[in-house]
């Protein structure tokens, strides 16, 4: 492929002939003297013409009479007559009519919006660095209509599930995700494992948009629709979102210094009437307290003195804020410098960036040390070069353990029985090293303290995204653009169950140690003719990507010498190794036509070839195409009454794809990594039944959308309305397990996405000293799946860990239902009861989808002179969530619910069997799970900022300064569940399933920001 | 401006050429690297793996810990535990442990063995190897089938050979009978002169051995189905007469290695060792021990007391062989501190260190799976002697049967070594008494498979036979009514992943699709 790119940028430089007259050369400035990079320039008459570099220069050689046209996207053109001028300073204006706004579309190339036929919104880098997270994504909910991002409880470094337009795909995990392109170089969103089998126990490991620094981003463009992301091809089901990072720019320094502290929300609201125990009794020895150590189905909190795990005699009374003990006041603090320079046919920018978090959670952090180098210069003229490098060390300490209790600290501290003081069971170990076990019936049961300070869950990433893109712009209006991306990462995963544990006395441990390398490669080769009124831009290109991930662990349990964590030291060892590789060549075209500033048509086609298709001896097909076309007709342009500004109407469709993963055409074989007696363990590696004649997926979407601009730019509207299809998911279809398959990969079921999403923008106060602007956006979403596999109408997605909550997606249906037993009721409708008084178990039935139908966010931004306020609120609704926390609040004896008929009997009257309460409420959520189904409904405040700005100080040695006081999070202003955080699930591929996560985090702080 | 159209042309035509070009390397691309394909892969390195897990999943011991131990070990009272989740010591039901052996065996043992018996099928180069592996896919099944009742059988395992996606339910007279059949088949065309066995985990590629193993589990499959095939039983009980295993030397097992970690270790070991305190809440059941010291069995040697006194996993060396100190944890037994459920309401309790446990021999990393033993064999013989009067005397394979039966025990471990002269003399000493022989027969079976930790097959013969006679428990909120289990319900997972064959076979139960429905031979 690097040979393809050379030749195609040697054929088009042999035409090359330059054409000489006078020479003149000047500089393009805008209106507050910074230099224009990028301005087009053509001589009045011609086709000729050149653009300025990144110090806003030019040289062209021109008939000493000529009338130069200086266009730049987002300016007012001008021009320029050069009356025997050699030299020329220029200053544009910026064109305030904000439809004239200059967006980047696919491939990277900035477009006006008003000649979009679909629906994108942009979203500027400065809103992501005051009120901060983790994941810079996270900062992106609520802000655009259509976009539905859920951060989960997997804490600072975690993933988090965003979707455009609704469920992209049946598929299981992957791909699911929207693609992100880093200034035109796709990145692949990895995600780490997932947890969402029954008995999964793992932390959320994150992903890789989560690594970039927010400082350093520009902008970010939301490509919704099919019609917008079109020339992605089978990148782009799942809509794209495309980050431009910063450029070097001007000369000056940058300071930026934010500091948050963290605070964890207490949602609970247990019952605090009964104590530890079993059987409505106090414990009576340390052995009985041991074994109910995650009960309160014991007596009366009556305060009296009672022995506890530990043989101490406390007072049984209630605790009430284990939480707050547990948790940890946290704090994340970000320092960035950034430098920048110009000088002649150049300019770059270095950031540095230090991420320090302490969560919540003791013993946990995320520290994230992040270098950012950008180049961009002329060699020679029309040339430019940008090259970019992107280094990024990122160390996660203790990521928090999801699901399942065994070494997860947040599972136990949330069941603690409720005359039980966290700070008793410190520190969480005995003298020997060992566990100290409070709940000794149960030794998954971990120690809260032990869990969190001795077992480890360790990532280390070292990563390199690095980037260079050559464009040579031709006399004639031509231009061809090459493009290499490379983003490569190392990563370490180090989990350690410590010796001493109670359920592995000897210790456990797994090293990871991953290779993850992405090539991207890239050519377009475009022009722009035009004739009178017309004007008609094509352009073709290729592209190249190549992906290779190796994978080696090591693992292995007991340790030869205790406490001693490495792999040489385990007695029993284990390995495993994968290498998974993939190739897509892809061929694209373009073309856009357009009348006046009145009509806009533009069409696309790509082609992508997969390797991931390729199989011995069968002759398949291997390649997809993907067609698009769109329009904008811009009818103010015809009919413009008084209170109209601005209207526009706007027509797309596209078709768009996904990939298959790679191996799945054919049965391999491979071994286990032990082996037996000298004997090798051969095994069949595929988990899912091979299929020789897979075809990538697609979908077609349809949108019909209008931007109006109304009373004086008073009013906006931005409003969308679209229907997409997906048709020949790749679905790996659950199978029986009788197969001997956990699955079979095929090409079946369709779904719909049928939706409306709006913004509406107010400024409604603007008279210079006082600005009020307020803008709604929100949108709802119609998903069902049309069709599943032959043979079956559901696909198993998750299951919690209580064994009766289910993920699953079925026909007919919204995607990620959430499945619960019903009451079991008999023909009139009455509820049917064992013999023993506990409710029976009834249908599994689907209880609604885990993906809210309708979303909201409302952002208000006030200035007066240099102070400004924002406040940004977030709703959701329709969705539901299988609360695990309240399934185990029942279980325990916590659930306020339990209370009912707490010391009585259940079982019939006249019946000479007994079921107390424990038994009864524990056997009510394992038969009737549906109770633990709640609406996932909520409102939030996402954030505030009240910032103040500085003008120049000392001698304008500092140009500007600006301090904000911010939270992320602060408030829940609505929800319905019962305990928990409505967004509390704890795996960002399969939401719905919620259980053993941190709870949800308030953060509060200060960002300054210091420009010299 | 024409120039420059056709460079760009031509630039776009050479970019596409080269693209195209390039597609031809996808296959290879497309392969995995670190996998083979049956081109180069030797079906004798699966079938390695399908004998292994037969002894139970490589993850943990994952079947083995739940069906063999928690549920099997526990109803049959070979075992006992205070453990709160051992829900088959008290009759109660938790679906997903009485799932896990369905899930893993049939995508860990089905999956494999039945790629071995489908890709050497019609190849004279690997005949010996598709004989055992027909042998060993009858093994396999023949316990799901006991487990479970009407599964999966003819088009399980066939998802890439069939691309079966939803198997139907075969019913287990089918099933039997098709196990009877293909044992038949497979030990008559094994040849001692044919392809070499290599990676042969039970008898290093011994054909004869497999030969004569084929026909005991012959023997065994048939005498299965006395109570409600009787005709067919004895058609192949006859076939076997004479071809079964000779002695202990016969034993089919499986010698485990500590090297691979949990893939290779022994998985009863696994869970006393690695499990969740079953070192100390697990022990030997009351009606276990006390039926061996009943008759001062020297079989007792399996019993130790005070190897785990305290919650401890350090092995105490000092742990107590003496026969007469031995004593049994009751089942049904809890640490609730409820009067009659505690444990320390047992009127023997002292300690739970007290209670006896398996010899620390037995629950070595590299310790055997027992398979299928000589002794088993024998009284199968004497069972059959004793009903139809076949194959020699009833009498004398009982007495083979009980001799065995405390022989073998070396194969644990020289510690549990027991002298041919002390075997003898105990045979001897408790002959088979024709009047009581059914029940006699049955006894030492149980003892045979409770020795083995084959506790599944000693739940199958119970329910075949009703002996021994066990008084069952009666714990609260139990799922049997205080009645012990008779099978395992259906995994429920296949309600999602099967559901039409799943909803017919769950309503065909005898019983109900519960721990009380019954399996086809175990018809009331």
């Amino acid at each position: 492929m690097k040979k393809t790119l050379l030749l195609a940028l040697l054929m088009v430089w042999a035409m090359y002939g330059a054409m000489a007259q006078n020479k003149v050369t000047g500089v393009v400035r805008d209106t507050l003297n910074a230099p224009l990079p990028g301005v087009s320039i053509r001589i009045k008459g011609s086709a000729q013409g050149t653009t300025t570099d990144v110090n806003g220069q030019f040289t062209l050689t021109v008939d000493p009479n000529a009338t130069l046209r200086f266009t730049y996207t987002g300016f007012v053109a001008q021009e320029v007559p050069l009356n025997g001028r050699t030299t020329l300073n220029v200053i544009l204006q910026e064109d305030t009519n904000e439809l004239n706004e200059v967006v980047v579309t696919a491939l990277g190339i900035k477009k006006e919006r008003k000649a979009l036929g679909y629906s994108v919104t942009e979203v500027q880098g400065e809103g992501l660095t005051q009120a901060r997270e983790t994941n810079v994504m996270n900062s992106l909910a609520g802000k655009v209509a259509g976009l539905n991002i859920t951060a989960g409880a997997g804490g600072p470094g975690a993933s988090n599930n965003v979707l455009i337009r609704g469920v992209s795909t049946i598929s299981s995990t992957a791909n699911s995700q929207p693609l992100y392109v880093i200034n035109g170089v796709p990145m692949e969103n990895t995600r780490g494992a997932q947890p969402g089998g029954q008995w999964d126990n793992a932390p959320d490991l994150g992903d890789a948009v989560g690594n970039i620094n927010p400082d350093d981003i520009e902008s970010i463009s939301v490509l919704k629709g099919a019609a917008a992301s079109a020339l992605y091809g089978y990148r782009a089901k799942a809509g794209v979102i495309m980050i431009t990072t910063k450029s070097g720019k001007g000369n000056g320094i940058e300071f930026n210094s934010n500091f948050v502290g963290e605070q964890v929300m207490d949602l609970t609201d247990w019952q605090y009437v009964y104590g530890q125990g079993s059987n409505n009794i106090k414990p009576v020895s340390a052995t009985a307290a041991g074994q109910s150590g995650g009960s309160s189905w014991g007596g009366l909190l009556d305060g009296s003195l009672v022995p506890q795990f530990d043989g101490v005699e406390r007072p049984y009374s209630a605790v009430t804020d284990n939480l707050s003990k547990f948790y940890r006041t946290g704090n994340n603090w970000t320092n960035t410098v950034t430098l920048n320079r110009s000088f002649t046919g150049g300019a770059i920018r270095l950031s540095a960036s230090n991420m320090d978090n302490l969560s919540v959670v003791p013993n946990s952090s995320l520290d994230r040390n992040t270098f950012n180098l950008a180049g961009t210069f002329d060699p020679i003229n029309n040339l430019k070069i940008d090259a970019r490098v992107n280094y990024i060390i990122e160390k996660a300490r203790n990521r928090s353990m999801l699901s399942d209790g065994a070494g997860n600290a947040n599972y136990q501290v949330m069941f603690l029985p409720t005359s039980l003081d966290v700070n008793t069971l410190k520190p969480g170990w005995n003298p020997d090293g060992s566990e100290l076990a409070f709940n000794t019936g149960n030794s998954w049961a971990t120690n809260p303290w032990f869990a969190a300070e001795k077992f480890v869950n360790d990532t280390d990433r070292e990563r390199l995204i690095s980037s260079i893109t050559a464009r040579y712009d031709f006399a004639g209006a031509y231009y061809i653009q090459g493009r290499v991306g490379r983003d490569h990462y190392n990563d370490t995963y180090t989990n350690v169950v410590p010796t001493g544990t109670a359920y592995r006395p000897n210790g456990s441990m797994s090293l990871t140690n991953t290779s993850f390398t992405d090539m991207n490669a890239d050519v377009l080769l475009g022009g722009t003719f035009t004739a009178s009124d017309f004007s008609f831009a094509p352009a073709i290109g290729a592209a190249y990507r190549n992906t290779h991930t190796i994978a080696t662990t090591n693992n292995g349990n007991d340790f030869n010498v205790p406490f001693v964590y490495n792999i040489p030291n385990l007695r029993n060892k284990g390995f495993a190794y994968t290498d998974t590789q993939f190739e897509v060549q892809s061929l694209y075209g373009n073309v856009e036509v357009s009348y006046k500033d009145l009509i806009y048509l533009t069409g696309s086609i790509r082609s992508d070839w997969f390797s991931t298709l390729a199989t011995p001896g069968v002759n398949n097909k291997l390649n997809t195409v993907y067609p698009g076309v769109n329009t904008s007709f811009v009818f103010s342009e015809l009919w413009k009454p008084s209170f109209l500004d601005f209207g526009k109407l706007r027509l797309g469709y596209a078709e768009v794809g996904q990939a298959t993963d790679p191996y799945q055409t054919q049965l391999a074989y491979s071994f286990l990594s032990g082996t037996i007696g000298g004997n090798a363990l051969g095994s069949i590696s595929n988990s899912t039944i091979p299929n020789a004649s897979l075809v990538a997926s697609s979908a077609s979407e349809f949108e019909i959308g209008t931007e109006l601009t109304l009373f004086n730019n008073l009013l906006s509207l931005d409003a969308t309305w679209y229907n997409k299809i997906s048709d020949g998911e790749i679905i790996p279809v659950t199978t029986s397990t009788t197969t001997g398959y956990t699955g079979a990969v095929l090409n079946s079921g369709s779904m719909r996405n049928r939706g409306f999403e709006a913004l509406v923008t107010a400024r409604i106060v603007r008279d210079g000293k006082f600005n009020w602007t307020t803008s709604l956006n929100g949108s709802v979403n119609s998903n069902v799946i049309l069709e599943m596999a032959e043979g079956t109408d559901a696909l198993p997605m998750g299951v919690s860990r209580t064994g009766v909550g289910f993920i699953q997606h079925l026909e007919g249906l919204p995607a990620f239902q959430i499945l619960a037993y019903d009451y079991k009721y008999d023909e009139n409708g009455n509820i049917q009861y064992l013999e023993s008084g506990i409710p029976d178990r009834g249908e599994l039935t689907p209880q609604g989808s885990a993906i809210p139908k309708w979303t909201a966010g409302w952002n208000n931004e006030f200035s007066y002179k240099k102070v400004n306020l924002s406040f940004l609120l977030e709703g959701k609704w329709g969705a539901k969530i299988y609360s695990g926390t309240d399934y185990y609040g029942y279980f325990n004896g916590l659930h306020k619910a339990t209370l009912e008929n707490r010391e009585g009997n259940f079982a019939p009257a006249g019946s000479n069997t007994v079921t107390e309460a424990s038994s009864y409420y524990s056997n009510l959520v394992q038969n009737v799970s549906s109770l633990n189904v709640e609406s996932a409904d909520f409102i939030k405040v996402r954030q505030i900022i009240l910032g103040y700005t500085f003008g120049s100080l000392f001698d304008s040695k500092i140009k500007s300064v600006n301090i904000s006081a911010v939270a992320r999070n602060p408030f829940i202003l609505m929800r319905k569940t019962d305990n928990i955080d409505p967004e509390g699930g704890y795996s960002s591929a399969i939401p719905g399933i919620e259980l053993g996560g941190i709870p949800p985090v308030r953060s509060f702080g200060v960002n300054l920001n210091v420009k010299f | 401006m024409k120039k420059n159209i056709k460079s760009i042309l031509m630039a776009g035509v050479s970019t596409l050429l080269m693209t195209t070009s390039c597609t031809k390397d996808f296959v290879e691309i497309n392969t995995n690297p670190i996998a083979y394909s049956s081109n180069n892969f030797n079906p004798n390195f699966v079938l390695t793996t399908a004998q292994l897990t037969y002894a139970g999943s490589t993850d943990f011991a994952y079947d083995t810990w739940r069906a063999n131990l928690i549920y099997s070990s526990t109803m049959i009272q070979g075992l006992a535990a205070l453990s709160s989740y051992w829900a088959g010591d008290k009759y109660m039901l938790t679906p997903w442990y009485t799932s896990a052996y369905w899930e893993r065996a049939y995508d860990e043992q089905i999956k494999r063995i039945v790629d071995v018996v489908e890709s050497t099928r019609g190849k004279e180069e690997y005949n010996n190897v598709h004989q055992v592996a027909r042998i060993w896919k009858a093994l396999a099944f023949e316990r799901i089938t006991d487990l479970y009742g009407d599964v999966p059988y003819s088009e399980a395992g066939m998802g890439y050979y069939s691309s079966i996606l939803y198997p139907k339910f075969d019913s287990q007279q089918f099933i039997y009978q098709d196990i009877l059949k293909e044992l038949d088949e497979a030990v008559v065309a094994l040849d001692a002169s044919g392809d070499a066995l290599t990676g042969d985990l039970v008898y290093a590629g011994d054909i004869n051995k497999w030969k004569r193993f084929g026909y005991t589990l012959m023997l065994r499959a048939a005498m299965r189905l006395t109570k409600v095939d009787e005709t067919t039983a004895r058609t192949y009980v006859e076939k076997a007469l004479n071809n079964t295993f000779q002695g202990n030397d016969d034993n089919a097992k499986i010698i485990h290695d500590i090297t691979g970690g949990r893939e290779t270790q022994n998985r009863n070991s696994q869970t006393f060792l690695d499990g969740g305190q079953e070192h100390y809440y697990v022990r030997w059941s009351k009606t276990f021990i006390d039926f061996l010291k009943a008759t001062n069995d020297p079989r007792l040697k399996v019993a130790v007391t005070n190897l785990y006194p305290t919650t401890s996993t350090v092995q105490n060396a000092a742990f107590v062989t003496n026969a007469a100190a031995q004593k049994g944890l009751p089942n049904g037994k809890d640490l609730s501190g409820v009067a009659g459920r505690d444990v320390s309401s047992d009127p023997d309790y002292t300690t739970i260190g007290d209670y006896s446990q398996p010899h620390p021999a037995m629950i070595e990393r590299d310790a055997p799976t027992f398979v299928l033993t000589y002794a088993e064999s024998e009284l199968l013989l004497a069972e059959a002697a004793l009903k139809w009067g076949i194959g020699g005397s009833a009498a004398e394979h009982y007495k083979n049967g009980v001799k065995a039966s405390i022989t073998y025990l070396s194969q644990w471990g020289s510690a549990l070594t027991v002298s041919e002269t002390e075997a003898e003399a105990f045979a001897n000493a408790h002959p088979l008494v024709i009047a009581s022989g059914p029940q006699q027969i049955a006894e030492q079976y149980w003892v045979q498979t409770c020795t083995s930790f084959n506790f599944y097959e000693a739940w199958s013969n119970w329910r075949r036979t009703g002996f021994p006679e066990l008084t069952p428990v009666n714990y609260v909120n139990n799922a049997t009514n205080g009645t012990i289990p008779r099978r395992f319900p259906y995994p429920t997972a296949e309600e999602s992943t099967n559901p039409e064959n799943y909803r017919a076979a769950s309503a065909a139960v005898s019983g109900g699709d519960l721990l009380t429905g019954r399996v086809w031979w175990d018809a009331q």
